[in-house]
């Protein structure tokens, strides 16, 4: 704090001084405002903390136990396509040599819980438990699951049917050691034994509350998989060579990688490109976390002005003994630090609460949109700490610069008595240059995107563009005030309306800085509506589009894009006779990589009749459509159409060619069509299926779309699948197309969540800047009462205030939502995701938003008016 | 009928007594100052009367309407009615032009459209300030705004004007100005008027003075007027 050396008092003195008397003193005094401020900046810390822990934990859950299934592995080798056969393991073994180093093969297969396969997906992983329990000699005993845990007594070597799970399964599913649990792995029934609990090690990894641990012939046989593995894993023998062996047997594997067309990476890089899918949507969720914090600030600008307005008559007799402007500014300045300092020790407590309800919806979408991880157990990092209670200082100290500015320049004495200056932001009555940046913002947006180095496209210009925009609605807010108590103010009777109406007509600059809080607030959550009502409306036309067929079958679990579950031939060629079935599509996904980057392969088989042919949305059509026109082929490159983000991720057009790796090498693939698919936004490429089925040596269906001869009961045909095939889940056209909007409702449940908290804090921000409002208008609320004006008429006038002002941040908010949605929409997503949105503008949520953000703000203020019409008036004697 | 009955009011803050057994009455019309050093109570004698404080002890009745037992919207609509106040520093809502002003305690007390336009021009007319009428408070002198004061007080025809120092902001030449109109407002419309002050030309306006010392009328003396 300053000291008060100017003066030749003793440094430190003032400012202890100050302390005492001026802030420590008013907290005492309003104990509830100053829990009050300290919950506000605490909740905006929080929701922003939450929001990046839950993320991380949702991402790091990805693989987080099958690649340390060695342990910490090394190199992990994976084909681009397909799976690699076991016989590789005998050629990896000689390129090894004598190296000391350990192979371990895995693979992975999808299943679900036969009674209940809403509760998603499993993952199965088959390891070979021989090698695990000799695999001390690598890992200095830091397997995932010892070998004797997954041994031990009961050998379960080479069964199909047996396996061992974690705690964390053992207790969500209800079972222990022996049970049984009856399993759906591709389109077969098992039933199945636990053959153990693997026991929690503080030491290890825990097992993921979806996994069940097999020996890998027997799941090979189990998944009709024999000879099949994922990929294989190496880890390094530790010791004085163990860096150079990694070189060694790094260099020998990446030749034979690249020879054979495989894929050898360390499980960071693994992990680093499986989670940069999923990179857009967390900034996403984080810049949302950040407006609840962007609105406390606000807030507690607001509120430390008030308190300024209340102290004022105190400041004015400081600065008349003397006290220099520079220490008053400097204790509003330690106020704000020190609420900074509690309020952000609070957020990091209850953000470490919210953070693990959060992780749970975060990782449901992750898993539903991008790729298969699990819960993992939120961890508060130091760094983390560190963040979060340097962003909550800054915000709380950024809160403070205007009241502290606007305390050191109260005049000395009594002579405040009329018409103080209504605190505010100087600049936010500098509406021209609010149009300069109106125009600079929409420039922005056309900005090309930046490509990081990790990959990530960033669409810098569009989120430039949000931010100039959000500031350039702060500074046109004050035009609206003028029309809006224009308006309030017509019309006969209510003398208070009116009274109202003309605070609003003069606002002061406390009522630009409450409206412009509110404006962010509605504006950004308004614009997220948009973006969520376009998104919905453009996905219920394509799912209309998409979804002809009477009737979808799928293997168990097939609500998630990692589902590997498949129908075998026999099922969907038993399926494509039966009685009733006029016909059916048939799609077999494969995830395939070309490079670092993942993407799905789909092998389509419609079926030949032209009236039931699958219309695809287009972006750019092909020049032939119809049944088999994918199949149409006589030399030269396959025919392939592909996904809108993948024309993106890989900047393809028609005409471009795609090297395929495929198991039977690579084949060369011409875009002949785009299509629009919002299932994912990894991308997708379809190419006939009579390809993929020679390419893959295998028949096999992902899913298929049945359908059903004319009157042919619906019903009565789905209750006949489902009884012939009950490995299968066979859902009706309705079902599947409401099942669809309900995932995607539950993907934005966490952006409803944040707007509404930001919501919640403008309204509370409105109640504050009222209460300083109106104590600063105590003179006036004498005359009020003085000319006759009972409370209830003070609180109505304060009421109708209230409603003005929150209809000018509903009004500004609306608008500039308008623009925000548009750069959402045109800018940030196609840039993004890849996905093409039409415009929608969700009247009815507006509306409703209206009426809630009016009906609350008339009642706060209402509350925060009737409350000051009994503050004592300042005595003139 | 009296405009105003003072009985044997007394008034303390946190045990300090503020006005002790003060009694007095003032005539429909009369004039009176009410003069007093600082802290002898005239404030707060004048917040009892005018309904915005309450008396611990003892009787205020206005035009034959006592303020004991009124509750709070009572009073309020007492000040709507009956009782208006002049301020040293016009408390003009800044917000309001000065016609506003004036219309203000027209529309709360519920007048029709019609009759406040009708009444308003005649009001603003007779504190000298047609040419003014539109200009906001900040616009405006001391002397022009303490005539907005009067007008607004004068609105709602009230039996009683409290005016408390109501030149005491201003020069001496518009002061003296201001009291003339006050002297007129009260003699056209018969209207009581309790001035406090601390000045003694303000007196030339009163029939007689009202003298408080340490919550206690000391003093009621005639003047020729």
């Amino acid at each position: 704090m300053e000291d008060g050396a100017e003066r030749g008092g003793k440094p430190r003195g003032v400012g202890r001084l100050l302390w005492s008397r001026i802030i420590w003193r008013h907290w005492r005094r309003e104990p509830r405002l100053t829990v009050l401020l300290v919950g506000i900046l605490a909740l905006g810390v929080a929701v922003f903390l939450a929001v990046r822990l839950a993320n991380k934990a949702a991402v790091s859950g990805f693989g987080m136990f099958t690649e340390s299934i060695a342990g910490e592995s090394d190199f992990i080798l994976r084909p681009r396509a397909g799976m690699l056969e076991a016989d590789v393991l005998r050629e990896l073994r000689e390129r090894a040599g004598a190296t000391p180093v350990g192979i371990f093969p895995v693979l992975e297969v999808s299943a679900a819980i036969s009674e209940s396969p809403e509760t998603g997906l499993l993952k199965l992983v088959g390891a070979d438990l021989v090698a695990l329990q000799n695999a001390g000699t690598y890992t200095n005993g830091s397997t995932s699951v010892s070998g004797d845990s997954a041994t031990g007594d009961d050998s379960i070597l080479g069964l199909p049917d047996r396996g061992f799970v974690g705690t964390s399964f053992a207790k969500r599913f209800g079972v222990g050691k022996g049970g049984p649990l009856r399993l759906v792995v591709n389109d077969k029934v098992v039933d199945f034994v636990i053959a153990g609990v693997v026991p929690e090690d503080p030491n290890r990894p825990a097992v993921p509350e979806n996994l069940i641990l097999m020996d890998l012939p027997g799941l090979q046989t189990m998944a009709g998989l024999e000879g099949s593995l994922t990929r294989v894993e190496f880890r390094i023998a530790p010791g004085v060579e163990a860096a150079a062996n990694r070189r060694k047997i790094g260099a020998s594997m990446w030749d034979l990688a690249t020879e054979r067309g495989w894929i050898l990476e360390t499980p960071e890089d693994r992990k680093s490109s499986v989670t940069q899918m999923s990179a857009a949507f967390r900034l996403n969720l984080t810049i949302l976390s950040g407006l609840a914090l962007l609105v406390g600030i606000y807030l507690i600008m607001q509120a430390m002005e008030a308190a300024v307005v209340k102290r004022r008559a105190e400041i004015a007799v400081l600065r008349s003994l003397g006290v220099t402007p520079a220490q008053i500014r400097a204790a509003w300045l330690w106020e704000g630090l020190i609420l900074g300092v509690v309020g952000a020790v609070a957020g990091i407590l209850l953000g470490r609460l919210m953070a693990v309800g959060l992780v749970v919806a975060i990782s449901r979408t992750v898993n539903t949109l991008y790729y298969e991880t699990t819960t993992s157990a939120v961890t508060l990092e130091t760094g983390e700490i560190v963040f979060s209670l340097f962003f909550g200082i800054v915000a709380s100290l950024t809160a403070a610069l205007i009241p502290a500015r606007e305390a050191s320049l109260t005049p000395p004495a009594q002579s405040m008595r009329q018409g103080g200056q209504g605190g505010g932001l100087a600049l936010l009555r500098n509406w021209p240059l609010g149009l300069v940046l109106l125009v600079a913002g929409i420039g922005c947006a056309f900005l090309p995107p930046r490509l990081l180095a990790s990959g990530t496209i960033v669409p810098l210009g569009g989120y430039l563009a949000a931010v100039i925009l959000v500031l350039s609605a702060s500074l046109l807010i004050g035009l609206l005030f003028r029309p809006i108590g224009g308006l309030l103010g017509r019309g006969k009777g209510d003398a208070m309306r009116r009274y109202a109406a003309s605070q609003l007509r003069r606002p002061e600059g406390r009522h630009r800085l409450t409206a412009a809080g509110l404006a962010v607030a509605i504006g950004m959550s308004a614009a997220m509506a948009i973006l969520v009502a376009s998104f919905e409306s453009t996905l219920t036309g394509w799912i209309q589009q998409l979804l002809k067929a009477d009737i979808y079958v799928a293997a168990a679990g097939s609500n998630s894009v990692t589902n590997e579950n498949t129908l075998s031939a026999f099922t969907w060629k038993e399926l494509e006779t039966m009685e009733g079935v006029a016909g059916m599509d048939k799609l077999r996904r494969y995830k395939v990589s070309i490079g670092e980057n993942d993407f799905f392969l789909g092998g389509a088989d419609y079926n030949d009749d032209p009236e039931r042919f699958l219309q695809l949305m287009w972006l750019d059509p092909p020049a032939i459509q119809g049944p088999n026109s994918l199949e149409v082929r006589e030399t030269g490159p396959y025919p392939g159409w592909i996904s809108e983000s993948l024309a993106r991720r890989f900047s393809l057009q028609v005409g471009s060619t795609i090297p395929l790796p495929t198991p039977s090498g690579e084949k060369p693939v011409e875009v002949t069509g785009i299509f629009a698919e919002y299932g994912n936004e990894t991308g997708t490429l379809v190419i006939a299926r009579q390809f993929t089925e020679e390419w893959f040596g295998d028949d096999r269906v992902s899913n298929l779309a049945v359908y059903a001869d004319p009157g042919v009961d619906l019903e009565g045909l789905l209750g006949q699948i489902r009884e012939a095939f009950p490995g299968v889940v066979a859902r009706s056209n309705e079902n599947l197309k409401s099942e669809s909007i309900r995932i995607f409702h539950q993907t934005f449940a966490v952006t409803y969540a944040l707007e509404a908290i930001a919501v919640i804090i403008a309204v509370a921000g409105l109640g504050l800047a009222l209460a300083g409002l109106l104590m600063e208008r105590r003179t006036e609320l004498t005359t009020l009462k003085s000319l006759g004006a009972t409370r209830r008429e003070i609180a109505r006038a304060a009421m109708w205030e209230g409603v003005g002002l929150a209809a000018a941040g509903l009004i500004g908010g609306y608008l500039l939502s308008f623009f925000l949605g548009w750069i959402l929409i045109f800018v940030i997503n196609p840039q993004s995701f890849g996905w093409t949105l039409s415009y929608r503008v969700p009247w009815m949520s507006f509306l409703w938003l209206a009426l809630i953000t009016l009906t609350t703000a008339a009642i706060v203020a209402w509350a925060v008016g009737s409350r000051n019409a009994n503050l004592p008036g300042e005595r003139e004697e | 009928m009296k405009a105003l009955q003072v009985s044997n009011v007394t008034k303390s803050y946190d045990k300090d007594p503020v006005l002790r057994g003060v009694s007095f009455s003032l005539e429909t019309g009369e004039r009176a100052a009410l003069m007093g050093p600082s802290g002898s109570g005239k404030s707060t004698l004048l917040n009892c009367i005018g309904g915005i404080d309450r008396p611990d002890e003892g009787e205020i009745v206005i035009q034959g309407q006592s303020l004991k037992g009124l509750d709070e919207t009572e009073l309020c609509h007492m000040r709507r009615v009956m009782v208006s106040t002049v301020f040293q520093f016009f408390h003009l809502l800044p917000t309001l032009s000065a016609a506003e002003n004036i219309e203000f305690p027209l529309q709360l007390s519920g007048m029709s459209d019609s009759d406040r336009r009708s009444l308003l021009p005649e009001l603003i007319k007779e504190v000298g300030l047609s040419h003014r009428s539109h200009a906001m408070p900040h616009e405006l002198s001391g002397g022009e705004m303490q005539r907005v004061a009067i007008a607004r007080a004068l609105a709602i025809r009230p039996k009683l004007i409290l005016a408390d120092e109501p030149t005491g902001n201003l020069d001496s030449t518009t002061g003296e100005v201001i009291l003339d109109l006050l002297e007129a407002v009260s003699e056209r419309h018969g209207i009581a008027m309790l001035v406090v002050t601390h000045s003694p030309g303000v007196t030339r306006i009163c029939s007689r003075t009202l003298e408080m010392r340490d919550g206690v009328l000391v003093e009621q003396s005639e003047l020729a007027v």
